[in-house]
C-alpha cells in the first residue's frame, strides 16, 4: 500500500498499511519508543483502504481489512484513521492468533506476578490497568492477556491504551500531555483518545508474569467484594477468550491451570480511589 | 412408533469408548471434562464424573450394572429413585456423545 509501517507489540509483528497518509503518522508518533520493526517479517497484515475508489479523497470513508476481515465491517471516517488502525490490529489478534490462549482482559504486573482483570466493555478494566501502570505496577497491556501454554504465564500485549468518554479526562489527569494521542470526537464508542504506555511495560513488553488474582471489575456501582468460584471463573474466561475453542486441548490445560491457582474476585466499585484500595488489599490478602 | 418404557431403557447398555475418554480436572466447584475427540468442554457435577470413572474398563453396563457400582462406594438411597436418574444420566451421556449404546 502507498503508505506502511512494521510494528511489534509483545509477540506479535503487523505490517499496517493504509491509503492515506495521517493514519500511519499518527501511529508512527505514538508507537515512536517500540522496536523498530522495518524490513521484520509481520504475523498480520492490516490495510485501511478505500470503500471505494472515490472515497480515497471524497469524504474518505475507511474499510479496515487484512489477513482476517470482517465481511460487514462499517465504514469509519479518515478522522478516525488512528482509531481504525488499532481496531485492525486487534482484529488480526482476535480472529488469527494461535500462539497463545487470547483472553480479553486487561492485566499489570508487579514483582514478577500478574494481575489479571477482565470484563465487559464499560467494566473499567482498562482505565483500571491504565491507572495501576502509573502508581506502581507495570502495565501489561490493556485489552488483551495473553495466556502461555506451556508456562502458564500472562505475557504482555502493551498495546496503546484505549480509553472512551469517561476515562479520557481522568487518566489524562495522571500522565503527561505527550504520551496522549489525538481526541477522536464521536466514534462508534463514543469518544476516545490513546495512552502511551509507560516506558518501562515497552521496555519489558516480551517479559512475561505468573498470574496471581483474577479479578472481575464493574465500574458504576457501590463497593463490594465477591468471591468467584473456578468454575464460574473458568466459564467467564472462556467466553472472554477468542481463540480457546481452536487451541484445543492445550488452551484447556492452560484455563484449568490458570483458575485453579489464581484466585479469583469480583468487585464492584464507585470511583477509582475506591478501586485502587480494594486492589492493593485484595493483592496484599491473596497474591 | 413404541416408545420405550422406563423399563427398557434400564436394559440398555452403555459403554465408555477408549477413544471418548475425557481429560478431568476437578474444580472447588464442579468438574471439567474436556472431550478430545469432540474438542468440547463440558462442566459436570455428581455422579457423571463417579459414573464415567466407573466405566473406564470399557464393559458395556446397564443402568442398573452402574448403579450396583456406584452403591459400592455411594449410600444411593432408594434402588428405584437412584436408578431412574442414572439411566437418565445415561441417556444424556450417550446424546452429548461421552459414552455410546453398546
Amino acid at each position: 500500500m502507498r503508505h506502511e509501517l512494521t510494528l511489534r507489540i509483545g509477540p506479535a509483528t503487523f505490517r499496517v498499511g493504509s491509503a492515506w497518509r495521517a493514519p500511519i503518522d499518527a501511529l508512527a508518533r505514538l508507537y515512536a519508543a517500540y522496536p523498530d520493526q522495518r524490513g521484520a517479517i509481520a504475523d498480520f497484515t492490516v490495510r485501511l483502504q478505500p470503500t471505494s475508489l472515490a472515497r480515497r479523497w471524497v469524504r474518505p470513508s475507511i474499510f479496515i481489512t487484512g489477513d482476517h476481515g470482517l465481511a460487514d465491517a462499517a465504514p469509519m471516517s479518515l478522522a478516525h484513521g488512528l482509531l481504525a488502525a488499532e481496531m485492525g490490529m486487534n482484529l488480526q489478534m482476535a480472529l488469527g492468533w494461535r500462539r497463545h490462549l487470547l483472553l480479553h482482559a486487561s492485566s499489570v504486573e508487579k514483582d514478577g506476578r500478574a494481575l489479571v482483570m477482565t470484563g465487559e466493555s464499560g467494566s473499567g478494566k482498562s482505565t483500571l490497568a491504565a491507572l495501576l501502570g502509573e502508581r506502581g505496577w507495570r502495565l501489561m497491556g490493556d485489552e488483551f492477556a495473553l495466556l502461555d501454554l506451556d508456562s502458564g504465564a500472562i505475557l504482555p500485549f502493551p498495546r496503546l491504551v484505549s480509553l472512551k468518554n469517561r476515562a479520557i479526562d481522568v487518566v489524562a489527569g495522571a500522565v503527561a500531555a505527550d504520551r496522549m494521542g489525538p481526541l477522536l470526537r464521536a466514534t462508534a464508542k463514543g469518544d476516545i483518545r490513546h495512552m502511551v504506555p509507560r516506558a518501562d511495560a515497552v521496555a519489558r513488553m516480551t517479559e512475561g508474569a505468573a498470574p496471581a488474582l483474577l479479578l472481575f471489575p464493574r465500574f458504576g456501582h457501590q463497593a463490594e467484594v465477591r468471591p468467584v468460584g473456578q468454575g464460574e471463573a473458568f466459564m467467564r474466561l472462556t467466553q472472554a477468550s477468542t481463540n480457546y475453542v481452536a487451541l484445543g486441548e492445550p488452551g484447556f490445560a492452560a484455563l484449568t491451570r490458570f483458575v485453579t491457582g489464581a484466585p479469583a474476585r469480583a468487585i464492584d466499585f464507585p470511583s477509582g480511589e475506591a478501586a485502587f484500595d480494594m486492589v492493593d488489599r485484595l493483592w496484599d490478602e491473596l497474591a | 412408533m413404541q416408545q420405550e418404557g422406563p423399563a427398557m431403557d434400564r436394559m440398555k447398555r452403555y459403554r465408555l469408548d477408549r477413544r471418548d475418554s475425557c481429560r478431568v480436572c476437578p474444580l472447588d466447584d464442579l468438574v471439567l471434562l474436556y472431550h478430545p475427540r469432540s474438542g468440547q468442554t463440558h462442566m459436570v457435577i455428581s455422579p457423571v464424573p463417579e459414573m464415567l470413572e466407573r466405566m473406564v474398563d470399557g464393559a458395556p453396563v446397564t443402568a442398573s450394572d452402574l448403579h450396583d457400582r456406584l452403591a459400592r462406594d455411594y449410600d444411593l438411597g432408594p434402588r428405584d429413585v437412584a436408578l431412574a436418574q442414572v439411566a437418565a444420566q445415561l441417556e444424556a451421556l450417550e446424546a452429548l456423545g461421552l459414552v455410546c449404546a453398546a
